[in-house]
């Protein structure tokens, strides 16, 4: 009964996860074109990775259920 | 205050109870914050309030413990700590005597700031602003965003300090390199890593802040029901319905900021286990 469940906890911010991941990506972007002077390059390019990642992200976290 | 029955007396009310006191860089049209030296004074008072409660009740029940058959207060108070130091063993790896005690800070500070919740929505601005004259109170610090982000990098600021100290700065950085997508595409890693490490925060601040500033919209509907409508006979039904909506939001909204304490409690454990453990 002493097994861990601590990345099963996880879970419970998966819903979370996929719209803050895509918002993290955008406003890395926002934050780096604002640097740059390079809009709207870097907010797309992250913010699709943002989007891709989270998506990754839930997928794995889902299949553990399984 | 909502005697007004046409759209802008409600929007009004709803607009005057969602502002700030704010003291510093404000608007003074909208009384929002303009710029970064705007504090919200409502927001840390009712926080360090919260805080100091917390402390000398904790502090009080210290002084007085009794060993043979504990009251119902000391029991209670030693329900949630066996609750917390449960899901820290069940959830944390190894040893670190700061984890639980943080734990259950966050849980019940977080719990409490969340029960002004269910304070009647009128009662504490009405008293501030007949009493001490102040115009604008919000009275839950949780559905102000400075409060949730703010406590949401300062474990931020844990999870990075505990990820150098255990893995080292090289081991930290590698994981940056090499995660998720292995060593062909270090930089979309760099990247990807980033954004999974940004969201942590974001997540766990926009998720408090988002709960309980729906559930206080929610009151405040409820609120405008009786307000608005219950002129003359009409009272006669819309007073009961709002009690019977209050009532029920009520007790629903108790599970939500229990809920709600427990889930940002249950993130820090996890997030901070991750920066313990050697992989990722």
């Amino acid at each position: 009964m002493s097994k861990q469940k601590g990345p099963g906890l996880l879970l419970i911010g998966v819903g979370t996860m996929l719209t803050s991941m895509t918002v993290a990506g955008f406003g890395l972007g926002l934050f780096v074109d604002y640097w740059l002077d390079t809009p709207p390059l870097f907010m797309l390019i992250f913010g699709g990775l943002g989007i891709v990642g989270g998506i990754i992200k839930v997928h794995g976290l889902l299949s553990k259920l399984g | 205050m909502s005697g007004s029955s046409d759209g802008g007396g409600t929007v009004a009310y709803i607009q005057h109870h969602l502002t700030n006191l704010c003291v510093g860089d404000c608007d003074p049209v909208t009384h929002k914050a303009a710029g970064f030296w705007a504090l919200h004074v409502d927001t840390v008072f009712f926080s360090v309030a919260l805080g100091v409660l917390m402390i000398v009740v904790s502090h009080r029940l210290g002084q007085n413990l009794v060993t043979g058959t504990p009251g119902g207060f000391q029991n209670f108070v030693e329900m949630i700590i066996d609750f917390v130091s449960g899901q820290v063993k069940d959830t944390f790896p190894g040893h670190n005597p700061i984890i639980a005690p943080l734990a259950l800070t966050i849980f019940v500070w977080v719990w409490l700031m969340n029960f002004m919740d269910l304070i009647p929505v009128d009662l504490l601005p009405l008293i501030a602003s007949g009493v001490l004259g102040i115009e604008y109170l919000k009275v839950v610090p949780t559905t102000d965003l400075n409060t949730t982000m703010a406590m949401s990098l300062t474990v931020f600021a844990l999870i990075l300090y505990y990820n150098f100290k255990v893995k080292g700065a090289a081991g930290y950085l590698k994981m940056f390199l090499f995660h998720p997508f292995g060593k062909f595409f270090v930089p979309v890693n760099i990247v990807m890593t980033v954004i999974e490490e940004l969201a942590k925060p974001l997540s766990l601040g926009l998720r408090l802040f988002g709960n309980l500033f729906a559930g206080e919209l929610v009151f405040l509907l409820i609120a405008l029901i009786g307000g608005t409508m219950a002129v003359g006979l009409g009272a006669l039904i819309w007073f009961p319905l709002q009690v019977v909506l209050d009532l029920g939001w009520l007790i629903f909204h108790l599970l939500v900021i229990t809920l709600q304490a427990f889930i940002f409690m249950v993130l820090t454990i996890v997030y901070l286990a991750m920066a313990h453990t050697e992989d990722h």
